[in-house]
């Protein structure tokens, strides 16, 4: 009787091993697909691209839905995702770190994020591109 | 029963190595897939030179300000980068630390039609150490990643007095720190 006792926790000890081994595993993959550093990078290279090709009065929509489900994850206010200083962009969804990408273009950006008639965040950017010095009307 | 035991143990440390080495090779082929920063210098060179393009010419003919007396105006050189509104700075991480390094070059040739070999007139600005990259054969991808990435663009257009140009451009990318992996 106690043999077999012996057996059924050997058992039961392999099985979640197993199981703990696999869920890490997948927990893994699913972090690196839509983990924060790499959405942040690709964001903020996406933006001076764009930025790189925009011209003065230009009003440019971008769609950020999984940055925005990121944010909201990490208890950060999704307006604040995207900061443009100088002619550098930062992108950050999560209280630490964050990613910057320059571009050339020299103009003035105001990026803000765009809400629905409810006052929520609709997942799109907003970026104001106008000549540089020139006041927003 | 003690042989039977045996095998049992034989079979699950037979099971967690197999378990770790596919954990692991998953490990390495998500490290390789999402590890390295993605490379977007040669849409950034494509980019620039473009918009080199579109500040020389509207409509295929130069623009009268790079002209004086039916000469190409030397004085076109030192504003060409304001006046397309181009600003290279860039933030910091780029170059050795004490010093930002420019992370940009650009090069503007205009060969009149009867002499495409020696350029009418040319102007350049920004990092000229950037150049020697462009002109670097690059038979293995992985071992020149960390070079610039350079465009170059080609296209006719018509001066003040009608006549022909073909205006060359060169477009360089340096920002590898924040494209290839180190």
């Amino acid at each position: 009787m106690k043999k077999k006792g012996t057996i059924l926790v050997e058992n039961i000890v392999f099985i979640i091993l197993n199981l703990l081994f696999l869920s890490i595993l997948v927990l893994f993959l699913m972090r690196q697909g839509s983990g924060v550093i790499l959405l942040e990078q690709t964001y903020s290279k996406q933006i001076a691209m764009v930025i790189d090709s925009a011209k003065p009065d230009m009003i440019i929509k971008m769609d950020m839905y999984k940055g925005k489900k990121l944010a909201e994850k990490n208890g950060f206010d999704f307006n604040d995702a995207v900061k443009i200083e100088g002619n550098t962009v930062i992108v950050k969804l999560s209280k630490k770190g964050g990613y910057s990408y320059s571009f050339f273009n020299d103009v003035d950006v105001s990026p803000y994020a765009a809400k629905d008639n409810k006052e929520e965040y609709t997942g799109m950017y907003v970026f104001e591109v106008r000549e540089k010095g020139v006041e927003n009307e | 029963m003690n042989n039977k035991r045996g095998t049992d143990k034989l079979l699950s440390i037979y099971w967690f190595v197999m378990l770790t080495l596919i954990a692991g090779g998953v490990f390495a082929m998500v490290y390789v897939f999402y590890g390295p920063p993605y490379d977007v210098r040669e849409i950034e060179s494509e980019i620039l030179a473009e918009r080199i393009a579109d500040c020389i010419s509207k409509q295929g003919t130069i623009d009268s300000d790079f002209f004086i007396d039916k000469k190409f105006n030397p004085a076109i050189s030192e504003s060409f980068t304001e006046r397309c509104n181009f600003n290279f700075d860039v933030e910091k991480g780029y170059g050795n630390g004490d010093t930002e390094q420019i992370q940009y070059f650009y090069e503007v040739e205009f060969y009149a039609i009867k002499d495409l070999v020696n350029p009418s007139f040319s102007l350049n600005d920004g990092n000229s150490n950037w150049k020697g990259d462009c002109f670097i054969k690059k038979e293995n991808k992985k071992e020149y990643a960390r070079l610039a990435k350079c465009k170059e663009k080609r296209f006719y257009a018509l001066g003040e007095d009608g006549d022909q140009y073909l205006i060359k451009i060169l477009s360089v990318i340096g920002k590898s720190e924040k494209n290839v992996k180190q």
